[in-house]
């Protein structure tokens, strides 16, 4: 049905993306700037949005729903829960690697989704964007780094 | 990447289908020539304004001003050129007639004195009466060029004038509505399928744009190379010359073949008796040629098209045997933006998890819509 019509399109002044935790640093300028390279998806509750292994063409922020990073057959549950406003698939974009966990949806979930070529035009075009954004991604990865470390035998021995 | 992780490679199935539909492709473009022409100028003036759409964009300007405002801007500036060209262009016009049949009188001199030389030297070629024959038909072929060809070649740009008018309307709402169908046409790929279009989308603008920019890339080297080379051999109108040979040589082997006799016959025309400087004008044209080829080519339209280069060459003939001029102009960028459709749909077709994806969707999808239609 999709070839018949669409149902929504983003609002197109970025007041959506203002509550994510990707870009919630960004002006209201530059938050119309990266609405600009940005596009919805929806997913329904269960579907896969990315497998491991894949190659990363985008980076997803969760604008409604929830969604479940796992490792199926591996991990029972799912390593994490993201609900709206956090942001996923970054890692694949930042240095070329497969996909390191599944997405998927736990219940129906709309998407924002900044591709590739995007996400790479706008870090090499626009200075102030790229530092706030390249923030954002350092202090992501920094917790989840520090919630890996803490969960490990050596951080729960050290605590 | 597969499902099995490792990298995908496009087998001779797909190659074979890559070569096919790009002949069907040049086919089917030859039959739609009218609208062909003005697409392709309108991409390369999409490509070239696009950058400028881009800086206008990051600066927070939005989609549709943008495109206006880089749209208005271009108008501009060929609009301050064509008020600066045109009443010189037109007031030279009449001269052009004359300087035309100067030039190929030119040519033929240096022909005649060519066949001379060589009749002097090998007495099988005094015998056959070469010379006297290549005389009278080219004599008779330029006496009757105005009445013969003039009128046809008029008829040819008053035909093609209002087609190729269609060239910046087009680049106007490429600029203004290509991200829109861009998402259009994301919008109607299954979920599954989603991440792989959008590398194929920006795979088939990569492919397009680096070759259309290489190929402005490669007529300015071109310029830049023959125009130094004429001036210094001292021959006049270098840069103009140069200039024409570089976009005769869009169309491959025919354009340089013509540019390379254009070049001879000024040669031959500003230094009459002085066949030297015209085979010296023919040296350099083959360098600069063999430039191209071998530094330049990759440089710039290379970069665009990762091809083996015996195909390269064999599709050139492939396309020529086609679609003739329009074939070899047009086979290499259609290939490129081909062998990127052919080869994600061969990973697609063969990538039996995408296919599961999608049909989990799918049964997703009329779970929902049938929930409350069951009776159990």
């Amino acid at each position: 049905m999709k070839w018949l019509g669409r149902k929504h399109e983003l609002a197109g002044d970025g007041h959506q993306l203002a509550s994510t935790e990707l870009f919630r640093d960004l002006g209201a300028r530059e938050l119309r700037i990266v609405d600009a390279f940005v596009q919805e998806r929806s997913f329904l509750a269960g579907e896969v949005i990315f497998d491991e292994g894949e190659e990363g063409q985008a980076l997803y922020v969760v604008a409604s729903g929830k969604v479940a990073i796992c490792l199926p057959g591996r991990f029972e549950t799912p390593l994490a829960e993201l609900t709206p406003g956090s942001f996923f698939g970054e890692l694949g974009l930042l240095d070329d690697s497969p996909r390191s966990a599944q997405a998927r949806a736990l219940e129906p979930v709309t998407l924002i989704v900044l591709s590739r070529s995007d996400f790479e035009r706008l870090m090499e075009s626009h200075a102030r964007i790229a530092s706030r954004i390249a923030l954002q991604l350092a202090r992501h990865i920094g917790r989840r780094l520090r919630q890996m470390v803490a969960a490990s035998p050596i951080g729960k021995s050290l605590s | 990447m597969t499902a099995s992780g490792l990298p995908y490679r496009a087998g001779p199935l797909v190659w074979a289908a890559n070569i096919g539909a790009t002949c069907v492709v040049l086919f089917l473009f030859q039959k739609i020539l009218w609208l062909v022409v003005p697409f392709i100028l309108a991409l390369i003036i999409y490509y070239v304004l696009m950058p400028l759409k881009l800086q206008l964009l990051l600066r927070g300007v939005s989609h549709d001003r943008a495109a206006a405002w880089v749209s208005l801007l271009a108008f501009g500036v060929f609009l301050a050129g064509a008020v600066l060209a045109f009443p010189a262009f037109f007031g030279e016009a009449i001269a052009w007639q004359d300087s035309a049949m100067r030039y190929l009188g030119g040519g033929i001199r240096l022909l005649a004195g060519a066949m001379s030389d060589l009749e002097q030297r090998f007495g099988f070629i005094a015998q056959s009466s070469a010379r006297e024959m290549l005389e009278l038909q080219l004599g008779g072929f330029f006496e009757h060029f105005a009445e013969k060809y003039l009128p046809g070649l008029a008829m040819g740009i008053v035909a093609w004038s209002p087609s190729l008018m269609l060239a910046p309307f087009l680049a106007f709402f490429m600029l203004r509505d290509g991200w829109r169908f861009r998402r259009f046409l994301l919008r109607a790929v299954p979920n599954a399928y989603f991440e792989r279009s959008l590398y194929v989308m920006d795979e088939v603008d990569r492919t397009a744009r680096q070759y259309f920019v290489g190929l402005l890339q490669l007529t300015l080297l071109d310029t830049v190379c023959l125009a130094a080379g004429l001036w210094a051999i001292g021959i006049s109108g270098a840069l103009t010359l140069g200039l024409v040979t570089a976009v005769l040589a869009w169309v491959p082997y025919i354009g340089s073949i013509i540019g390379c006799l254009l070049v001879v016959l000024v040669a031959a025309t500003d230094f009459p008796g002085q066949p030297g400087v015209a085979y010296a004008a023919i040296a350099l044209f083959l360098f600069v040629r063999l430039l191209d080829d071998f530094v330049f080519m990759p440089l710039t339209v290379g970069k665009s098209l990762k091809m083996h280069p015996l195909l390269t060459v064999l599709m050139i003939f492939v396309g020529g045997a086609v679609a003739g001029v329009p074939g070899l102009m047009l086979v290499l960028p259609v290939l490129g933006v081909i062998m990127v459709i052919g080869e994600t749909l061969g990973l697609l077709l063969t990538d039996t998890r995408l296919r599961a994806r999608h049909v989990h969707a799918k049964a997703l999808a009329e779970r929902q819509l049938t929930h409350d239609l069951r009776l159990d």
